[in-house]
């Protein structure tokens, strides 16, 4: 394993160990989203016919608004102190993006997983073609985790964390109108590749993004 | 009091003529005078497409040449573009209400505009919250970059999507489907808007050199702060 390598799944193992501690994304934020998962069908009505139809968009809205929440919450953990402490070491930024990226990615895709089967049970939504979203939902907790990480960094001297969520959201929205266009096309068998080569894209483009200015946003913050 | 700049001059001057243009069009056939929104309209939409290409160009021309006039040139046109892209959806709603009979419909030109804004307003608000020029520069850089990739989904929504916005009109490999009065009143709009961003640009980039001279005139204690006549009495004085 490479030095670059080494020290990213290092920062990953930090990340998730502090995660494993709190237990603040399988013990808040998922109940959380559960929770809004069943807020939606009181509001909208208790019709199972809507319900089955509107649950994989509903789904795919509360991973992508409560999944900011997981990428968010490295900002709240990685002070000033943490950051100098990691460039005192010698941490390649690049290597810090990755590893805080990969953390993020692995609790998004814990997220999207415990909350997929509860939107199924709750919405009675038909699970037709689920071997494809064992590839989608991956795609999208990349996507995601990527995004989360490089906008915490952008932002990350700006001591409101409010500010990360404003840009997250309206940037995925294209894996938002992909993950919910591949769930549709899946239930009536239209074709769907299109849909994940845009997840692909955007995913590589996000992760050659969060390496260039890696360093460039760390030197911003000395 | 300020002389104001030629630019402005000029473009006032163009806006009222093209204004002027837009109201001797006779009226649309079907749409009658309700039409003349797009006047307007389709400038706006235009404004914000290069609005927000001159952000890109800032954007990455700072992070090549890390010069702050680059990041003054990029906030100060997202600022204008973020003005212009809540016009356009100000003025497709009005336009959307008697033609669709509807303030909103779920299009996708429509729901990918506002997302634009919402991208843009982020933009903003991070430029807002940091301090120091040379960190803001840096950081609202790589959004600006980022943030680009709205403009291609958004123009191009309308071939990718079955909507309900009608297809580009000027812009189509078939060539402009529009009598010659509205073209050419058309045109003149977009000139002048064209003009009114460029003022208005140029007018932001004055108060962003502004900014800074007040910055550093106040961080070499050249000017007066108010009360600075007054000083405390000592224990001599007073005994």
């Amino acid at each position: 394993m490479t030095g670059f390598w080494r020290q990213a799944m290092a920062i990953t193992r930090k990340d998730l160990r502090t995660e494993v501690r709190s237990g603040e994304v399988l013990f808040i934020t998922v109940p959380f989203g559960a929770a809004a998962l069943m807020l939606i069908p009181l509001a909208v009505g208790v019709d199972a016919p809507l319900l089955q139809k509107i649950g994989p968009g509903m789904y795919w809205s509360i991973v992508l608004l409560f999944g900011v929440l997981v990428t968010v919450r490295q900002s709240a953990t990685d002070g000033p102190s943490q950051r100098d402490l990691l460039s005192l070491l010698g941490i390649d930024p690049a290597a810090r993006f990755a590893g805080r990226a990969m953390a993020s990615i692995a609790l998004l895709f814990t997220f999207e997983a415990v909350l997929a089967p509860v939107a199924l049970a709750l919405y009675g939504t038909d699970p037709a073609g689920w071997w494809w979203l064992l590839a989608v939902v991956p795609l999208v907790a990349i996507g995601l985790g990527l995004l989360g990480t490089l906008a915490s960094t952008i932002a990350s001297s700006i001591s409101s964390a409010t500010l990360v969520p404003l840009i997250v959201v309206p940037l995925a929205v294209p894996m938002l109108l992909a993950a919910t266009q591949i769930t549709e096309g899946l239930r009536i068998d239209a074709t769907i590749l299109g849909w994940i080569l845009l997840l692909v894209i955007m995913d590589l483009l996000l992760a050659v993004a969060g390496v260039i200015s890696a360093r460039p946003l760390q030197e911003a913050t000395r | 009091m300020k002389r104001p700049h030629w630019l402005t001059i000029a473009a006032a001057g163009t806006l009222l003529t093209a204004m002027v243009t837009a109201l001797m069009v006779p009226p649309e056939r079907v749409q009658g005078d309700l039409a003349r929104v797009l006047f307007v309209h389709v400038p706006s939409a235009w404004l914000a497409y290069l609005s927000f290409g001159v952000t890109l160009l800032g954007s990455a021309m700072y992070l090549i040449k890390q010069d702050l006039k680059w990041d003054r040139l990029a906030g100060a046109s997202a600022e204008v573009g973020v003005f212009f892209t809540g016009l356009t959806l100000a003025l497709g709603m009005i336009w959307g209400k008697p033609t669709w009979g509807v303030w909103w419909t779920w299009d996708a030109r429509l729901v990918l505009t506002a997302v634009m804004f919402f991208v843009y307003l982020g933009y903003l608000a991070l430029r807002r919250g940091i301090d120091d020029p040379v960190d803001r520069a840096k950081r609202s850089a790589w959004l600006g970059i980022l943030g680009v990739v709205q403009i291609p989904l958004v123009h191009f929504s309308v071939l990718w999507w079955r909507t309900l916005h009608q297809p580009p009109t000027l812009l189509r490999p078939d060539g402009m489907q529009m009598d010659a009065p509205f073209r050419g009143a058309l045109f003149m709009a977009l000139f002048a808007f064209t003009m009114v961003y460029a003022a208005l640009v140029r007018a932001h980039i004055a108060n962003a050199k502004d900014e800074v001279r007040l910055a550093e005139l106040i961080a070499s204690e050249e000017v007066e702060v108010a009360g600075a006549a007054i000083t405390a009495p000592t224990l001599g004085e007073v005994d």
